[in-house]
Protein backbone atom coordinates (compact mmCIF):
# COMPACT_ATOMS: atom_id res chain seq x y z
CA UNK A 1 0.00 0.00 0.00
CA UNK A 2 1.60 3.16 -1.32
CA UNK A 3 -0.36 5.41 0.85
CA UNK A 4 1.20 3.49 4.09
CA UNK A 5 4.67 2.74 3.30
CA UNK A 6 5.47 6.63 1.80
CA UNK A 7 3.04 8.80 3.94
CA UNK A 8 4.90 8.82 7.20
CA UNK A 9 8.14 10.51 5.97
CA UNK A 10 7.81 13.80 5.82
CA UNK A 11 9.47 17.02 4.43
CA UNK A 12 9.24 19.86 6.12
CA UNK A 13 7.18 22.41 3.71
CA UNK A 14 9.69 25.48 4.33
CA UNK A 15 11.32 28.09 6.58
CA UNK A 16 13.45 26.44 9.41
CA UNK A 17 12.48 23.24 9.77
CA UNK A 18 13.12 23.02 6.31
CA UNK A 19 16.42 24.52 6.43
CA UNK A 20 17.76 21.94 9.04
CA UNK A 21 16.45 18.89 7.36
CA UNK A 22 18.82 19.64 4.22
CA UNK A 23 21.28 20.49 6.79
CA UNK A 24 20.85 16.98 8.39
CA UNK A 25 21.19 15.69 4.97
CA UNK A 26 24.46 18.24 3.99
CA UNK A 27 26.37 17.72 7.17
CA UNK A 28 25.17 13.99 7.20
CA UNK A 29 27.67 12.88 4.16
CA UNK A 30 30.16 15.56 5.75
CA UNK A 31 29.76 13.72 8.71
CA UNK A 32 30.17 10.15 6.74
CA UNK A 33 33.98 11.38 5.70
CA UNK A 34 35.30 13.47 8.89
CA UNK A 35 33.37 11.03 11.76
CA UNK A 36 34.33 7.91 10.00
CA UNK A 37 37.55 8.96 9.13
CA UNK A 38 38.48 9.97 12.92
CA UNK A 39 37.19 6.20 14.11
CA UNK A 40 39.36 4.69 11.54
CA UNK A 41 42.37 6.72 12.58
CA UNK A 42 41.82 6.62 16.35
CA UNK A 43 40.83 3.42 16.80
CA UNK A 44 41.93 0.80 13.58
CA UNK A 45 45.06 2.68 12.54
CA UNK A 46 46.03 3.67 16.20
CA UNK A 47 44.57 2.19 19.27
CA UNK A 48 42.41 3.86 22.51
CA UNK A 49 45.33 2.43 24.79
CA UNK A 50 48.62 4.03 22.78
CA UNK A 51 46.40 7.96 23.21
CA UNK A 52 47.53 10.38 26.18
CA UNK A 53 48.24 13.93 26.49
CA UNK A 54 51.71 13.55 24.01
CA UNK A 55 49.71 11.49 21.44
CA UNK A 56 46.76 15.03 21.13
CA UNK A 57 50.28 17.43 21.37
CA UNK A 58 51.85 15.72 18.06
CA UNK A 59 48.90 15.80 16.60
CA UNK A 60 47.63 19.24 17.23
CA UNK A 61 51.27 20.59 16.81
CA UNK A 62 52.77 18.64 14.19
CA UNK A 63 55.12 21.13 12.21
CA UNK A 64 53.07 20.79 8.57
CA UNK A 65 50.05 18.72 9.17
CA UNK A 66 49.29 20.58 12.44
CA UNK A 67 46.57 23.02 11.29
CA UNK A 68 45.09 19.99 9.07
CA UNK A 69 44.22 17.89 11.99
CA UNK A 70 43.18 21.12 14.14
CA UNK A 71 40.64 22.02 11.09
CA UNK A 72 38.98 18.55 10.59
CA UNK A 73 38.97 18.07 14.84
CA UNK A 74 37.02 21.80 14.49
CA UNK A 75 34.56 20.70 11.91
CA UNK A 76 33.84 17.58 12.60
CA UNK A 77 33.14 18.51 16.49
CA UNK A 78 30.56 21.64 14.68
CA UNK A 79 29.03 19.70 12.67
CA UNK A 80 28.62 16.53 14.79
CA UNK A 81 27.09 18.82 17.22
CA UNK A 82 24.75 20.50 15.25
CA UNK A 83 23.53 17.14 13.54
CA UNK A 84 23.56 15.91 16.80
CA UNK A 85 21.26 18.22 19.10
CA UNK A 86 19.06 18.90 16.35
CA UNK A 87 18.44 15.12 16.24
CA UNK A 88 17.71 14.79 19.53
CA UNK A 89 15.25 18.13 19.31
CA UNK A 90 13.88 16.56 16.31
CA UNK A 91 13.07 13.30 18.69
CA UNK A 92 11.96 15.48 21.88
CA UNK A 93 9.18 17.75 19.02
CA UNK A 94 7.61 14.22 18.10
CA UNK A 95 6.81 13.50 21.46
CA UNK A 96 6.29 17.18 22.86
CA UNK A 97 3.81 19.87 22.28
CA UNK A 98 4.12 24.00 21.84
CA UNK A 99 5.34 24.45 25.54
CA UNK A 100 7.49 21.50 26.06
CA UNK A 101 8.80 22.09 22.33
CA UNK A 102 10.27 25.93 22.96
CA UNK A 103 12.07 24.14 25.82
CA UNK A 104 13.61 21.48 24.28
CA UNK A 105 14.24 23.68 21.42
CA UNK A 106 15.97 26.67 23.23
CA UNK A 107 17.90 23.91 25.77
CA UNK A 108 19.28 21.47 22.82
CA UNK A 109 20.21 24.84 20.87
CA UNK A 110 22.03 25.87 24.19
CA UNK A 111 24.04 22.97 24.41
CA UNK A 112 24.64 23.15 21.07
CA UNK A 113 26.95 26.48 21.77
CA UNK A 114 27.95 25.00 24.64
CA UNK A 115 29.76 21.80 23.21
CA UNK A 116 30.91 23.71 19.95
CA UNK A 117 32.29 26.36 22.15
CA UNK A 118 34.45 23.90 24.33
CA UNK A 119 35.32 21.72 21.56
CA UNK A 120 36.48 24.62 19.21
CA UNK A 121 38.35 26.11 22.66
CA UNK A 122 40.23 23.04 23.58
CA UNK A 123 41.70 22.33 20.00
CA UNK A 124 42.45 26.14 18.90
CA UNK A 125 43.42 27.18 22.19
CA UNK A 126 45.22 24.63 22.34
CA UNK A 127 49.32 24.27 23.97
CA UNK A 128 51.89 22.31 24.21
CA UNK A 129 52.94 21.34 27.70
CA UNK A 130 56.54 20.41 27.45
CA UNK A 131 57.51 19.48 30.76
CA UNK A 132 54.21 17.02 30.87
CA UNK A 133 55.20 15.16 27.61
CA UNK A 134 58.76 14.54 28.55
CA UNK A 135 57.38 13.37 31.83
CA UNK A 136 54.99 10.86 29.81
CA UNK A 137 55.99 10.58 26.41
CA UNK A 138 54.19 8.78 23.63
CA UNK A 139 53.21 5.16 23.56
CA UNK A 140 53.46 4.38 20.29
CA UNK A 141 56.22 2.63 18.73
CA UNK A 142 59.13 4.52 17.62
CA UNK A 143 59.13 3.96 13.74
CA UNK A 144 62.07 3.22 11.37
CA UNK A 145 60.52 5.39 8.33
CA UNK A 146 63.34 7.38 7.22
CA UNK A 147 61.45 10.60 6.40
CA UNK A 148 60.76 11.18 9.81
CA UNK A 149 64.39 12.44 10.35
CA UNK A 150 63.83 14.56 13.28
CA UNK A 151 62.22 11.58 15.30
CA UNK A 152 64.98 11.30 17.54
CA UNK A 153 65.46 15.27 18.94
CA UNK A 154 61.80 15.94 18.85
CA UNK A 155 59.98 12.64 19.13
CA UNK A 156 56.90 13.74 20.31
CA UNK A 157 56.45 16.22 17.16
CA UNK A 158 56.29 12.89 14.85
CA UNK A 159 52.89 10.72 14.97
CA UNK A 160 51.95 12.41 12.01
CA UNK A 161 53.69 8.99 10.24
CA UNK A 162 50.62 7.55 11.50
CA UNK A 163 47.61 9.72 11.91
CA UNK B 1 -22.72 -10.95 30.45
CA UNK B 2 -22.52 -7.55 31.50
CA UNK B 3 -19.23 -5.87 30.31
CA UNK B 4 -18.34 -2.24 31.39
CA UNK B 5 -17.15 -0.27 28.45
CA UNK B 6 -14.24 2.19 28.53
CA UNK B 7 -12.32 3.69 25.87
CA UNK B 8 -9.57 1.61 24.70
CA UNK B 9 -6.16 2.69 25.85
CA UNK B 10 -4.44 3.72 22.57
CA UNK B 11 -7.37 6.28 21.96
CA UNK B 12 -6.41 8.16 24.82
CA UNK B 13 -3.95 10.46 23.69
CA UNK B 14 -1.60 10.08 26.44
CA UNK B 15 2.42 10.21 27.03
CA UNK B 16 2.33 6.38 26.55
CA UNK B 17 0.40 6.26 23.48
CA UNK B 18 2.25 8.61 22.25
CA UNK B 19 5.38 6.58 22.29
CA UNK B 20 4.03 3.85 21.48
CA UNK B 21 2.73 5.39 18.17
CA UNK B 22 6.28 6.80 17.89
CA UNK B 23 7.80 3.90 17.59
CA UNK B 24 5.19 2.62 15.30
CA UNK B 25 6.33 3.31 11.95
CA UNK B 26 6.11 1.19 8.59
CA UNK B 27 6.79 -2.15 9.63
CA UNK B 28 9.50 -4.78 8.89
CA UNK B 29 13.50 -3.69 7.65
CA UNK B 30 12.37 0.01 7.24
CA UNK B 31 10.87 0.38 10.35
CA UNK B 32 13.65 -1.25 12.00
CA UNK B 33 16.31 0.45 10.42
CA UNK B 34 14.66 3.43 11.29
CA UNK B 35 14.52 2.94 14.94
CA UNK B 36 18.01 1.66 14.94
CA UNK B 37 19.22 4.61 13.30
CA UNK B 38 17.27 6.85 15.86
CA UNK B 39 19.17 4.88 19.06
CA UNK B 40 22.26 4.89 17.54
CA UNK B 41 21.91 8.32 16.78
CA UNK B 42 21.22 9.26 20.99
CA UNK B 43 24.10 6.54 21.60
CA UNK B 44 26.76 9.01 19.78
CA UNK B 45 24.78 11.99 20.94
CA UNK B 46 26.09 10.71 24.14
CA UNK B 47 29.22 9.89 23.70
CA UNK B 48 30.15 12.50 21.70
CA UNK B 49 29.25 14.99 25.06
CA UNK B 50 31.55 12.60 27.11
CA UNK B 51 34.33 13.01 24.42
CA UNK B 52 34.35 16.85 24.51
CA UNK B 53 33.99 16.81 27.80
CA UNK B 54 37.22 14.71 28.16
CA UNK B 55 39.24 15.93 25.23
CA UNK B 56 38.44 19.82 27.12
CA UNK B 57 40.88 18.64 29.84
CA UNK B 58 43.60 19.14 26.89
CA UNK B 59 44.11 22.24 27.69
CA UNK B 60 44.01 22.85 31.54
CA UNK B 61 44.60 19.52 33.08
CA UNK B 62 46.62 17.22 30.87
CA UNK B 63 47.17 14.84 34.01
CA UNK B 64 43.72 14.64 34.36
CA UNK B 65 43.31 14.06 30.74
CA UNK B 66 46.25 10.90 30.89
CA UNK B 67 44.67 9.52 33.84
CA UNK B 68 40.83 9.64 31.91
CA UNK B 69 42.15 8.36 29.08
CA UNK B 70 44.08 5.46 31.04
CA UNK B 71 40.64 4.71 32.50
CA UNK B 72 39.90 3.87 28.74
CA UNK B 73 42.18 1.16 28.69
CA UNK B 74 41.61 0.15 32.25
CA UNK B 75 44.35 1.65 34.60
CA UNK B 76 42.12 3.22 37.55
CA UNK B 77 42.85 6.50 39.28
CA UNK B 78 45.69 4.69 41.63
CA UNK B 79 47.54 3.06 38.49
CA UNK B 80 46.11 -0.09 39.00
CA UNK B 81 44.95 -2.06 35.95
CA UNK B 82 41.57 -4.04 35.95
CA UNK B 83 40.84 -6.43 33.26
CA UNK B 84 36.93 -5.51 33.10
CA UNK B 85 37.62 -2.72 32.87
CA UNK B 86 39.29 -2.70 29.67
CA UNK B 87 36.91 -5.12 28.49
CA UNK B 88 34.13 -3.41 29.40
CA UNK B 89 35.50 0.09 27.59
CA UNK B 90 36.53 -2.60 24.67
CA UNK B 91 33.16 -3.71 23.80
CA UNK B 92 31.69 0.03 24.40
CA UNK B 93 33.88 1.24 21.82
CA UNK B 94 32.68 -1.70 19.27
CA UNK B 95 29.13 -0.43 20.50
CA UNK B 96 30.29 3.24 19.25
CA UNK B 97 32.08 1.54 15.97
CA UNK B 98 28.81 0.06 14.88
CA UNK B 99 26.71 2.47 15.69
CA UNK B 100 28.53 5.23 13.67
CA UNK B 101 28.85 3.13 10.82
CA UNK B 102 25.22 1.67 11.47
CA UNK B 103 24.07 5.47 11.28
CA UNK B 104 26.61 6.65 8.53
CA UNK B 105 25.52 4.06 5.87
CA UNK B 106 22.32 3.74 6.22
CA UNK B 107 22.23 7.99 6.96
CA UNK B 108 23.42 7.73 3.04
CA UNK B 109 20.58 5.48 2.28
CA UNK B 110 18.20 7.96 3.64
CA UNK B 111 19.54 10.59 1.49
CA UNK B 112 19.43 8.40 -1.86
CA UNK B 113 15.69 7.90 -0.37
CA UNK B 114 15.03 11.79 -0.12
CA UNK B 115 16.89 13.74 -2.69
CA UNK B 116 17.93 10.73 -5.43
CA UNK B 117 14.90 11.14 -7.71
CA UNK B 118 14.00 7.40 -7.89
CA UNK B 119 15.23 6.50 -4.57
CA UNK B 120 11.89 6.17 -3.24
CA UNK B 121 11.27 3.36 -5.80
CA UNK B 122 14.34 1.36 -4.46
CA UNK B 123 13.38 1.70 -0.80
CA UNK B 124 13.94 -1.89 -0.50
CA UNK B 125 16.87 -2.78 -2.04
CA UNK B 126 18.56 0.20 -0.43
CA UNK B 127 17.84 -0.76 3.25
CA UNK B 128 19.34 -4.45 1.49
CA UNK B 129 22.04 -3.06 1.04
CA UNK B 130 22.66 -1.04 3.78
CA UNK B 131 22.57 -4.15 5.95
CA UNK B 132 25.06 -5.84 3.55
CA UNK B 133 27.79 -3.07 3.18
CA UNK B 134 27.16 -2.79 7.43
CA UNK B 135 27.46 -6.01 8.40
CA UNK B 136 30.63 -6.36 6.24
CA UNK B 137 32.40 -3.74 7.37
CA UNK B 138 31.62 -4.76 11.40
CA UNK B 139 32.67 -8.46 10.23
CA UNK B 140 36.09 -6.57 9.90
CA UNK B 141 35.92 -4.67 11.97
CA UNK B 142 35.16 -6.49 15.02
CA UNK B 143 38.66 -8.88 15.48
CA UNK B 144 40.73 -5.75 15.18
CA UNK B 145 39.02 -4.42 17.40
CA UNK B 146 38.73 -7.05 19.79
CA UNK B 147 42.13 -8.65 18.91
CA UNK B 148 44.29 -6.62 21.82
CA UNK B 149 42.41 -8.23 24.53
CA UNK B 150 43.66 -11.91 24.25
CA UNK B 151 46.20 -10.28 26.66
CA UNK B 152 47.03 -7.88 28.52
CA UNK B 153 48.74 -4.57 27.85
CA UNK B 154 52.33 -3.83 27.68
CA UNK B 155 52.63 -0.71 27.23
CA UNK B 156 50.67 0.54 30.78
CA UNK B 157 53.87 1.87 32.71
CA UNK B 158 53.62 5.75 31.67
CA UNK B 159 49.99 6.66 33.66
CA UNK B 160 51.45 5.44 37.02
CA UNK B 161 54.52 7.11 37.46
CA UNK B 162 52.67 10.05 39.32
CA UNK B 163 50.19 7.73 40.33
CA UNK B 164 50.75 7.44 44.18
CA UNK B 165 50.13 3.97 45.02
CA UNK B 166 51.41 0.19 43.99
CA UNK B 167 52.57 -1.39 41.15
CA UNK B 168 50.73 -2.73 38.77
CA UNK B 169 49.20 -5.97 39.12
CA UNK B 170 48.22 -8.25 36.09
CA UNK B 171 45.10 -10.36 37.28
CA UNK B 172 44.33 -11.77 33.40
CA UNK B 173 46.61 -14.00 32.48
CA UNK B 174 49.96 -15.78 33.71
Amino acid sequence: MAARSMGRRLKPSGGYELFMWYFMRISGLALVFLAVGHLFIMHILNNVETINYAFVASRWTAPRTGWIWRLWDVSLISLAVIHGFNGLREILYEYLTSGGRIIAGTLTWALTFLFIGAGAYSILMFQPDEAHIKAHPLKIEKTTDPMSGSLELDPHLNVDVRC
Amino acid sequence: MSQTLRAPQAYQGGRISRIIDGLRYGGGLGQWSWLAHRLSGLGILFFLVIHISDTFMVVFAPDWYDHTVAIYGGIWFNGQYYWPLRWAFRVAELGLIASVVFHAVNGVGVILYDLWPKGSLYRKPILAVVQVIFWGIMLVTTPIVLYPLRKAPDKMADVQADAPVTPIIDPVIK
